[in-house]
């Protein structure tokens, strides 16, 4: 045994000495890159730290990476969010908070029938590599976004199938043509970013080159973007000479940054984040809603319809689960969209009411015991779990069968657009929450109100008829026309069950002074952020 | 040691096929991307040339059949999302969860032999005590509670360290400190249970009365025998790492792979999920020949090197119709080899 111990003794060393410095290699390498993550800058950036310096950077903190910066994405809100009017500018840019469309690299646009618009383009614009902006780049963005094969979201969002007939003019003159009269055209075109002509037409661009205050300067995927600001540009120039955007998926996190002096702007934040007095709330567009299925029972019966609109406590939903921020609803569209009507009333919470007309349902035939299934995103927005819980609660007392199905957003999107999920146990009850980025009420009632619209369960011929009229209708008849349709829609279709409008809330810096608007979410533009007092 | 790699290499192939074909398989069943990438309002037109674009609608064997062609390529597809080179996104966010797990297990490693270690020195006693119950807290505190609360103190209380970020050398301090815990936690009462069976053997009261050191004693002779379990444990916590660390990059915007596989779930972005897929499993494949190594280094009597010595010795001493049989199974060798 000891010949044995001794004789191993000298392997064991040489053994433990070699685990003991493979051991210290591993511990040593790490250490030495624990200064920088893989493929990160690291402690090459712009401070001690690595992270962006207070001062002359303007540092925002998002909610999640932007998939991409392609323009011609841009209503997607994470990629948006960067590029509209920071990277790239539209021909046409909507304000937000008077509603008003203004110049941007278009000074005037004028049409004599509503089909056919010519623009007058801005003179004197650069894009970031250095070149001119011509009417020939602003045909090639509408080419490319609309006509072209490349499959761009903001093709289905605001242009559906229709192709735009594009003319170059001259330089600084462009006619566009739709197929038929479009009075809200330089509405839409307001959705398109400009980016030069050489852009290629087959594939999408992360990067864009644009003609905005900033230039993209270095994309870090996984961690951060940074930017300039754009020397030549056109306009006057923006406060801050850098910008730097992170993004955080954790509220708190993102709250934190901006209480700890780590980010001067953080986006998506609710008042449970812990971001106190230095969070910003701000009416952000959206709106929640129910959509209930006419085709099973018991929503086959208008008075069952009309029921969950009275069973349902919205002033208190708004009170206890959104500390009285957000508005109780009456319609799809908020104040500030085209089409919004101020007089129609909320329907009030009459829970007694409720319950007779389901006992009245029931009484003329309708199984009025047929579950119904509440389908409800996860995590779509603050509270959604207990707003469902809440809404639950009170169809049952009203006398309803509810059962509340949380689904992801993949599964959940099967639900909002058709063809509609026909296996289903009940009928269906969809919580929606819709927002209008575009200011105007045809965005919303030609999706969700219409017959066949891709997000409507149902409609009647009367409804499509108003709606077609005001799709048509311009100026003050055009607000009129969508108020009739909001008010048909409340008093003889009953698809909906309005819950709020709601807010949106940004933690704002004291290093920064910037004043949130209804497109803030959607459109966070630089350009507009001023150094704090 | 070659053929004993080549074959683990050969046997642990099957199963990574078998992990890249579920995956694929799996992923499809849960639904068609297209309402995800496309606008709410896209026609149905839009939604079949995104759908004939990205091959989704070819017969599931037939997108397999391409996908296993481009891998012979080394063309792992694009992403939805990004339109990047899934595999260029895989390879980008593996090493920073490569480091974070590297990092993670040394520290929580030698901490747990250093605590593990002087616990089972007196059993039941007021350090062991103190240690079993600081190394079940760890080991049960959720990730996710910690990571929060270490950023409310650390970051906003005190601003000692970055909230969040990769940026310097004080952004590792948190992300690693929340995920030691666990590995830290399970590995003491791992280590602690080895060594206190380990210290009663009779070879350690033989050092002991040979006159050898406390300190020989527990690292020359108890820490060496009790290391093999904790090496299986260290695996498998290891594994969970290689995987991602999903709560900890997720809080901490740490751009790993665990995070990026979570996206590519949600976001239905089949290619790179499969790339992430393929990685990890071929990671977890290398780690576990590596702590197979490690047995052998650690344990002469699982060696296969060691079983072919002694095959050969044992048809030295007494030749047979055996020594014309090559390559019999493995025999261990014999048990006082390690004496």
């Amino acid at each position: 045994m000891f010949f044995s111990s001794k004789a191993t003794t000298p392997v064991t060393r040489t053994r433990r000495l070699s685990m003991a410095v493979a051991a210290g290699a591993l511990l040593g390498t790490t250490i030495l890159s624990g200064c920088s993550v893989a493929n990160s800058s690291g402690a090459g950036g712009s401070s001690s730290a690595g992270a962006p310096a207070a001062g002359d950077t303007l540092r925002v903190v998002l909610q999640q990476e932007p998939p991409t910066l392609e323009a011609c994405e841009s209503n997607l809100t994470s990629t948006g969010v960067v590029v509209r009017s920071t990277i790239t500018e539209p021909l046409i840019e909507r304000n937000p908070t008077s509603g008003e469309l203004e110049p941007k690299l278009a000074t005037e646009w004028t049409s004599k029938d509503d089909t056919t618009w010519t623009l007058k383009l801005r003179e004197g614009v650069k894009f970031h590599d250095g070149s001119e902006f011509t009417a020939e780049d602003a045909a090639a963005t509408i080419d490319r976004a609309v006509n072209g094969k490349l499959g761009c979201n903001v093709e289905g969002y605001v242009f559906g199938d229709d192709d735009l007939k594009v003319k170059v003019v001259d330089d600084t003159t462009l006619t566009v043509t739709s197929p038929k009269a479009d009075p809200i055209l330089p509405l839409r075109l307001s959705f398109l970013e400009v980016v030069p002509a050489e852009t290629s037409t087959t594939e999408k661009v992360r990067e864009p080159i644009g003609t905005g205050p900033y230039r993209l300067e270095k994309w870090e995927a996984g961690q951060s973007i940074s930017a300039s600001a754009f020397a030549d540009y056109w306009g006057e120039a923006p406060a801050f000479p850098k910008a730097n955007y992170q993004w955080r998926s954790e509220g708190s996190v993102r709250a934190a940054m901006v209480t700890s002096g780590e980010a001067d702007i953080a986006t998506g934040l609710s008042p449970e984040d812990n971001i106190g007095d230095l969070g910003v709330a701000y009416p952000n567009n959206e709106t929640v809603a129910l959509r209930m299925h006419a085709d099973k029972a018991p929503f086959t019966d208008i008075k069952v319809r009309q029921a969950v609109n009275y069973a349902i406590d919205k002033e208190a939903i708004v009170a206890s689960l959104y500390g009285g921020r957000d508005k109780a609803a009456a319609q799809l569209v908020p104040e500030g969209v085209v089409g919004h009507s101020e007089s129609l009333p909320v329907w009030p919470y009459d829970p007694e009411k409720a319950k007779s007309l389901v006992e009245e349902a029931k009484a003329a035939g309708v199984d009025t015991s047929a579950q119904i299934s509440l389908v409800v995103r996860s995590a779509q927005f603050p509270k959604i779990e207990e707003l469902g819980q809440v809404i639950q609660e009170q169809l049952t007392q009203a006398g309803l069968n509810v059962k509340l199905k949380m689904l992801e957003t993949s599964q959940h999107l099967t639900y909002q657009v058709r063809p509609f999920p026909t296996d289903d146990e009940g009928a269906i009850m969809l919580m929606t929450q819709h927002g209008n980025q575009a200011g105007d009420a045809a965005f919303t009632v030609d999706q969700y109100m219409t017959t066949k619209g891709a997000q409507s369960a149902f409609g009647t011929p009367e409804l499509d008829k108003l709606i077609a009229t005001a799709d048509a209708a311009t100026g003050d008849d055009r607000q009129g026309a969508f108020e009739k349709v909001f008010s048909y829609q409340n008093d003889n279709v009953v698809q909906f069950a309005h819950i709020a409008h709601q807010t949106g809330m940004l933690g704002v810096a004291a290093t920064v002074d910037y004043e949130p608007n209804s497109s803030s979410g959607d459109e966070l533009r630089l350009a507009e952020v001023t150094k704090g007092q | 040691m070659l053929t004993y790699l080549r074959k683990r290499i050969i046997s642990s192939a099957l199963p990574l096929v078998v992990v890249v074909v579920g995956v694929f398989a799996l992923a499809r069943m849960t639904g068609n991307p297209a309402s995800l990438y496309l606008p709410l309002n896209a026609t149905d037109a839009m939604r079949a040339d995104f759908i004939a674009k990205n091959g989704l609608d070819q017969p599931v064997l037939v997108q397999m059949a391409d996908y296993f062609g481009g891998l012979l390529r080394l063309d792992f597809g694009t992403s939805l999302r990004t339109g990047e080179d899934a595999a260029a996104m895989a390879l980008r966010a593996f090493p920073a969860t490569l480091q974070l797990a590297a990092m993670t297990m040394v520290i929580a490693i030698v901490l747990a032999i250093i605590v593990g270690s002087a616990a089972a020195l007196k059993p039941n006693g007021v350090l062991d005590r103190f240690a079993s119950f600081v190394s079940m807290a760890a080991a049960s505190i959720p990730d996710f509670w910690l990571a929060i609360v270490g950023i409310w103190v650390f970051a906003i209380y005190l601003g000692w360290l970055p909230t969040s970020g990769v940026m310097g050398a004080a952004a590792w301090v948190l992300p690693v400190a929340t995920l030691v815990m666990r590995p830290f936690g399970a590995l003491v009462q791992v280590i602690r249970g080895a060594m206190v069976t380990s210290l009663s053997e009779p070879y350690i009261k033989l050092a002991r009365s040979k006159g050898a050191t406390e300190y020989r004693v527990v690292t020359g002779h108890a820490l060496r025998n009790a290391a093999a379990p904790a090496l299986t444990v260290a695996g498998d916590l290891t594994v969970g790492l290689i995987n991602g660390a999903v709560v900890v990059e997720t809080i901490f915007g740490w751009p790993g792979i665990g995070k990026l596989m979570i996206d590519s779930i949600l976001q239905r972005d089949f290619a790179v999920l499969q790339a992430c897929v393929l990685l990890t499993a071929l990671a977890i494949f290398v780690l576990n020949i590596v702590i197979d190594v490690g047995y052998a280094l650690l344990d002469p009597r699982v060696r296969p090197t060691a079983g072919a010595r002694a095959r050969s010795k044992a048809r030295a001493i007494a030749p047979g119709p055996d020594s014309t049989t090559p390559g019999g199974p493995a025999v261990p060798a014999a048990a006082g080899a390690n004496a």
